[in-house]
Formats: C-alpha cells, sequence, structure tokens
C-alpha cells in the first residue's frame, strides 16, 4: 500500500472536488474496516448502521498489525468515542441552547444549568472528552469531562443569542492566552528535537541565537494547560530552562525544592526562610 | 525514471514544524543538507500543493509555509501535514483524464469506449485526446486502487464508482461515520488513510450542510501533528516484516545535524552523501506515545538488534527474504528483550519502587489518576491515606525517569539507590535554575 498514490495528488483532488465527484480507494476502506472492529465502534454507530457498513465492507480485508508492531507509552485507553457526541452534535450544528445536569470535579451535582455547548474536546493525554460550553447564570466559560454530564436537552436560542455568546467565549479564550520563553541549555542541543517534539502540540515560535549556540522556544497557551506545560517542563529536567515566565518559573523553583523534601533535604536559604 | 520519493519533502516539512521560525532560508538548507535553490524549489512546490487544496486561502497572497504551521487550535482540527500525501507529481492531463473519468463514473456506470466518447466531448483542444488503450490503462489502475468497481453483467465490462460506504447511507449515518473517522483518525495509530477518508467524507457532508452550518465540532488537545510524516515509511516497513525480507536504508542519526542528502542526480547541487548505509532485518516498528515517533527495531548482521529512528530512515530499497525459521527467532529474541522496555531500551531489566504522594485536601485525585492512567505494566502494592506504592519491573532506568520526574514533589523514589540519588542531583540542578528568580522577587 503506497500512501503517495497518484489517485491522491493534489490536482486531482482539486478536481474532482470542483465536479462533487468522491473517489474512495481500498486503502481508506482497509482502514476503515480495522477501525470498525474496535469496541468503540458500538457507541458511535446504531446497531443497523454498524451492520450496514459491515455488510458494505464484507469483502474488505483488514491490516494486520499484529507482530510487526507495537505502541509504547499509551495511555490507557479509557474512552475513545462517548456515545454522548452524537446527542451534542445536533446542538453544535443547529447551533443551539441546552439545558446540563452534571457534576463538578468536587462530586457535587448541579441539575438542569442552562448553557451553550462550544466544542467537545478530547485529551490525549487524559484520553477522554470534555465539553467546552458556556453557562448563563453565572457567566462563565466551563470545561466538563462528558464521564460527568448526567442529562442534556436542546434549548432552543435566537441566532443572536448564539453569536453573542460565541463571541463572549472566544474572548475569553483570548484573555486567557499566556506566554513562556523556554531555553534549551547548550549543552543539551544534540536533543534539540526531542525537546522540540515534547512541545510540538502547542503553539509556539522557535528562535535560533546564531552566536551563542542557542535554542528558545516562545510558547503560545491557555491557562488551563499550565499544569500539563510544567509537567512537561519536569520531564525534560534539566535540559531546558524557562527563561520567560514569572509562574512557571516559581512552579519549577517551589516544585524542586519540595520534591527534595521529599528526599528529607532543605535548601532554603536562610535569607528566604520564615 | 527512478521511483519519486518524498524523503526531501518529508524532512523539510519536519524541520517547518518543529522548529517553525528559527532559521533563514540558508541556515535551514544547511541542516537539511541541500542547496539554497532546492530548497526554494521544494518550498514553492510545497506551498503550491498547499494553494491548491485549501482554496479559501488561495487569496491570501500572503499565505506563507512557516505560517501554515501556526495553528488556531479553536478554528481547526484538520491534519496540518497531510497535504505531504498529496504530492505525487503528474502529467497535467492525466490528471485532467483522470478526474474527467471519474466524474464520468459517478454519474452511470460505463465502458471504456463510452468514456472514450466523453472525453471527446469534453476535454478542450488544448489537452490531447486519450486513446482506448490510455483508457483501459487508466481503467486498470482505478480498478487497482479500488477506486472504480465493474458492474456485473456480460461485455463490454462497464465500470462505476466503488463508494457504497457513501451512497448506501443516509444522511443521519454518513454524519455518524464522518464523526467516527475523525475520532479514529485523530486517536489511533496509523491514521494516513482514515485522514484520506475524513477528507472525503468531508466534502461530502459539507454538500449536505453547505457552510456555515457546517463547523468542526471536535478538538484533539496535545496531538502531535507531526506523527502522520513518519506513516509515509510505515507501509513499505510493514510489507517488508510480512515478507520476512531484509532490507537497506540510508540512515542519518537524529543527532547528526544534517537530516537529508540530495541525490546525485543533479550534478549541479551535487552534495556528499553523510547518511549511513544499513542493511538489516527489519522485525517491529514502534510508536512512542510519550513523544508522537516512531521507531524500527532490527536485526543487524554481525550486531544484533539494532533501533532506528523512522525519522532518519531515508531511501529504502527491499532486499532478500530470510527462512522462517530465522525470522521467528529473531522475532521471539526481540519480543523477549523489549518485554520490559518503557519505550524501547532493551537494557538489564530491574525493578523501581516509587512512592507517589496524594494530592493535599479534598481534590480529586488526579496523581493516582495519572499513575492508573500512563503507568503501563506497573502496579500499586501498597496504599494509605496520604500516598502509594508503585512498582515496576523496566529495562534500565533511562526512560522512565522523565515520566516519574514530571511529577514533580509528588513522586519519591525508593528503589534502586542510583535512580534515588540521580533524582536528588537532578532536582538540585533544576532548583539552581530559578534561584535567581526567587530571588529577585
Amino acid at each position: 500500500m503506497n500512501p503517495f498514490e497518484k489517485i491522491f495528488n493534489y490536482q486531482i483532488i482539486s478536481r474532482l472536488e470542483e465536479s462533487g465527484t468522491i473517489a474512495i480507494t481500498s486503502h481508506e476502506r482497509t482502514w476503515l474496516k480495522t477501525m470498525l472492529a474496535h469496541p468503540a465502534a458500538r457507541h458511535a454507530f446504531s446497531e443497523e448502521t454498524l451492520t450496514k457498513l459491515q455488510g458494505i465492507l464484507a469483502q474488505v480485508e483488514p491490516y494486520d498489525l499484529s507482530g510487526g508492531f507495537v505502541e509504547k507509552a499509551k495511555s490507557q485507553e479509557k474512552q475513545i468515542y462517548h456515545p454522548l457526541l452524537r446527542k451534542f452534535r445536533g446542538i453544535l450544528v443547529r447551533k443551539q441552547g441546552m439545558y446540563i445536569t452534571y457534576q463538578n470535579r468536587n462530586g457535587k451535582t448541579h441539575l438542569e444549568q442552562r448553557g451553550f455547548p462550544y466544542k467537545l474536546e478530547y485529551s490525549m493525554v487524559k484520553r477522554e472528552w470534555y465539553l467546552l460550553w458556556y453557562h448563563f447564570r453565572i457567566k462563565s466559560f466551563m470545561s466538563t469531562r462528558l464521564q460527568h454530564v448526567f442529562s442534556v436537552r436542546e434549548h432552543p436560542v435566537s441566532s443572536q443569542v448564539a453569536q453573542e455568546t460565541i463571541a463572549i467565549i472566544e474572548t475569553s479564550l483570548e484573555m486567557r492566552k499566556e506566554q513562556a520563553v523556554i531555553e534549551v541549555v547548550p549543552a543539551y542541543n544534540q536533543e534539540l528535537t526531542r525537546i522540540l517534539y515534547a512541545f510540538s502540540c502547542f503553539e509556539k515560535e522557535v528562535e535560533y541565537l546564531d552566536q551563542a549556540d542557542t535554542y528558545r522556544i516562545k510558547l503560545f497557551y491557555l491557562e488551563d494547560d499550565r499544569e500539563y506545560i510544567l509537567s512537561k517542563i519536569r520531564f525534560l529536567g534539566t535540559r531546558i530552562r524557562v527563561i520567560e515566565g514569572k509562574k512557571l518559573q516559581l512552579r519549577m523553583y517551589e516544585s524542586a525544592q519540595k520534591a527534595l523534601l521529599r528526599y528529607g533535604i532543605s535548601m532554603r536559604s536562610p535569607e528566604t526562610s520564615e | 525514471m527512478a521511483k519519486e520519493s518524498f524523503d526531501k519533502e518529508i524532512q523539510f516539512l519536519r524541520m517547518l514544524l518543529l522548529t517553525s521560525g528559527a532559521f533563514s532560508r540558508k541556515q535551514f538548507a544547511e541542516r537539511l543538507g541541500i542547496s539554497v535553490h532546492t530548497f526554494d524549489k521544494t518550498a514553492r512546490r510545497l506551498k503550491d500543493i498547499l494553494l491548491s487544496i485549501k482554496k479559501e486561502q488561495a487569496h491570501q497572497d500572503s499565505l506563507e509555509l512557516n505560517q501554515f504551521t501556526r495553528f488556531n487550535y479553536y478554528e481547526t482540527s484538520e491534519p496540518l501535514l497531510l497535504f505531504l500525501f498529496r504530492a505525487k507529481s503528474l502529467k497535467e492531463s492525466e490528471s485532467y483524464r483522470l478526474s474527467v473519468l471519474l466524474s464520468a463514473m459517478q454519474e452511470q456506470a460505463l465502458s471504456a469506449t463510452e468514456l472514450l466518447e466523453v472525453c471527446n466531448r469534453l476535454f478542450p483542444s488544448e489537452i490531447v485526446l486519450p486513446d482506448e488503450k490510455t483508457i483501459r490503462s487508466d481503467l486498470k489502475y482505478l480498478e487497482e486502487v479500488g477506486v472504480i468497481t465493474r458492474e456485473p453483467g456480460g461485455r463490454p465490462i462497464r465500470y462505476r464508482l466503488h463508494n457504497e460506504i457513501i451512497t448506501q447511507l443516509t444522511d443521519e449515518e454518513l454524519l455518524d461515520l464522518y464523526d467516527y473517522v475523525d475520532v479514529m483518525a485523530n486517536t489511533q495509530v496509523p491514521s494516513v488513510q482514515g485522514y484520506m477518508l475524513r477528507d472525503n467524507l468531508k466534502k461530502m457532508v459539507k454538500q449536505l450542510h453547505p457552510a456555515p452550518v457546517f463547523t468542526e465540532r471536535f478538538l484533539y488537545k496535545y496531538h502531535f501533528h507531526s506523527r502522520i510524516l513518519d506513516e509515509a515509511h510505515l507501509y513499505t516497513l510493514f510489507q517488508a516484516i510480512h515478507q520476512k525480507r531484509k532490507i537497506s536504508f540510508d540512515y542519518f542519526t537524529p543527532r547528526s545535524g544534517t537530516k537529508y542528502a540530495a541525490q546525485n542526480t543533479n550534478p549541479l547541487f551535487e552534495k556528499k552523501s553523510t547518511g549511513r548505509k544499513e542493511h538489516v532485518l527489519p522485525l517491529k516498528v514502534i510508536y512512542d506515545h510519550q513523544y508522537g515517533r516512531w521507531y524500527l527495531l532490527a536485526h543487524k548482521h554481525g550486531k544484533g538488534m539494532v533501533k532506528y529512528r523512522l525519522e532518519g530512515i531515508t531511501q529504502i530499497t527491499e532486499e532478500d527474504v530470510v527462512s522462517v525459521d530465522v525470522f521467528m527467532q529473531q522475532q521471539e529474541q526481540l519480543a523477549e528483550s523489549i518485554r520490559y522496555s518503557w519505550l524501547i531500551d532493551t537494557g538489564r531489566p530491574l525493578k523501581v519502587k516509587v512512592r507517589f504522594f496524594n494530592p493535599d485536601g479534598y481534590q480529586p485525585n488526579f496523581v493516582k489518576e495519572r499513575v492508573s492512567l500512563q503507568g503501563q505494566w506497573g502496579v500499586i502494592t501498597e496504599e494509605s491515606d496520604d500516598s502509594f506504592i508503585y512498582e515496576i519491573m523496566v529495562n534500565g532506568i533511562t526512560e522512565i525517569k522523565p515520566w516519574l520526574r514530571s511529577f514533580g514533589s509528588s513522586c519519591e523514589v525508593l528503589e534502586p539507590a542510583f535512580l534515588r540519588r540521580d533524582m536528588i542531583k537532578e532536582w538540585k540542578e533544576i532548583l539552581s535554575y530559578y534561584e535567581s528568580v526567587r530571588e529577585n522577587l
């Protein structure tokens, strides 16, 4: 199977798009057949649809990756396709509001709250789905695990309200943006690609200081991602140093200090101790 | 003509995505091991492809390649680098002809002769008309890649598009399928073919729900966009493993400065190849979720087991087949030696014992949650109110150490003693990085 088939060529694709033609290859059917064997398929389709798809693909041989392929350091896959995704799809497509009953992170249940769903977000790290939404009464942007959503029903809002709410959400996302600069300690320049890979899931700019042979990575992220960024920085250890971003720097300082205390080592200098 | 290779484009895009804006043209070209001229040519070509696919952006003259890698997370979950797989070069006349044929067969099943008539009718004068032989060979190709299928019945053979997974579904079912494909392509590997299918289904869904109704609903947080680049070599490797076939390739170790070497086909841009020629028996491909990177584990004569990063492998050629016995023996040895690899380390297995501390107060126990999610085959052996003990047999400490360190002060290494000492030393060093920050407050 060659992923560079001429049928995938960009000129063909763009011409087919103009004429509204859709050409599906056996590569794609093989992939789909393989994926339909995944238990997640049961949550994504009605039984009737799944049977229909399996019938259409009856002649297709799925991939046999046993023996030749293995995944490592994979998080346990708690959840891939959540049954509520289908329910939310309709509400999102129609840009409507909702009444939602959910549990917050401390386990408290909130009944029938009026809200507006924005997007559904899957965390590749936590391997689960979150609903991003706006809570009308408390006027705030929320992120709730789908696992903690007990019920949802559509509640109509005017297109004006929908538009305004989306604008509010987007402004609030914009306001939550933070940035930091991380420097690769030059002694570890050889490990540059590893370090860049670790940050490749974030919006970033890389600067190379020719004279000093030093790389600097400017990261742009939402404040909600700060904890994850910190865990990445600790993950990379002595290879990198946060050179801009007070909050991250302080947290790294505290982290190192507290970690050493676990080993019975107190590094507080006299003038900073209370 | 030699088989078209996309190694240069792959290395180019990888570097573009990873180092976004760090280098000047000259520096970039130097690191890739190509001339500035080749750099410009490659950049132009990739930009052309990108523009012809993303028509909505075509009017933005200012679209630069390095801008597209600055993605806007909340706007789209499009696979950034999929367009690489659209890069196969094709003559204008061939791409025109194939798309005319496919569009005609979407309407109804047609024979080669009937398709020839369609071409006669539709082709503009500046494009050379195909003869029947060309059409027959096109049909053969299209049938091979599975986009068309024969209609039952006698001669002449009629062909139609093989797209029942679209035509036989209701609108609602099609949306279900689109969502499922979107989710699976983004969360599972391999995924290039899934993204191709997603592209196709998206076109269909857009026809049903024209903009602005169609919106991307799903986002994937902490997603490694570059992981699909290495899928370019995946099927060649899977096939070689399946056939128990040796391969050879030019290998560029990721630590060497250069990522690629131009083929010496054009003496003007001749460069000395700095890659290392490798002859091996491929045994296993490994995907590492921690960094989103791929590895090949192989047996090399006289060296035993060798590990390669897929991103350093270029110019793969297939060689001889080995016997089933030899292959099975190597595979079993390999399976045994990576049994306790956190990633790919095949060093001596040892027991790592760690105390994790639960978060203070009434917070949910995110430490334990993360340990059970990411701790692979390790087990929790003891628990108390404020902490728990985690134990794992693992090959060497190098690969597990970063993970343990990422927990910060929620983790105390108990065994082995040298890992405990290492950890203390590293925390001291990290503390020294930030002491001045503390003092300035």
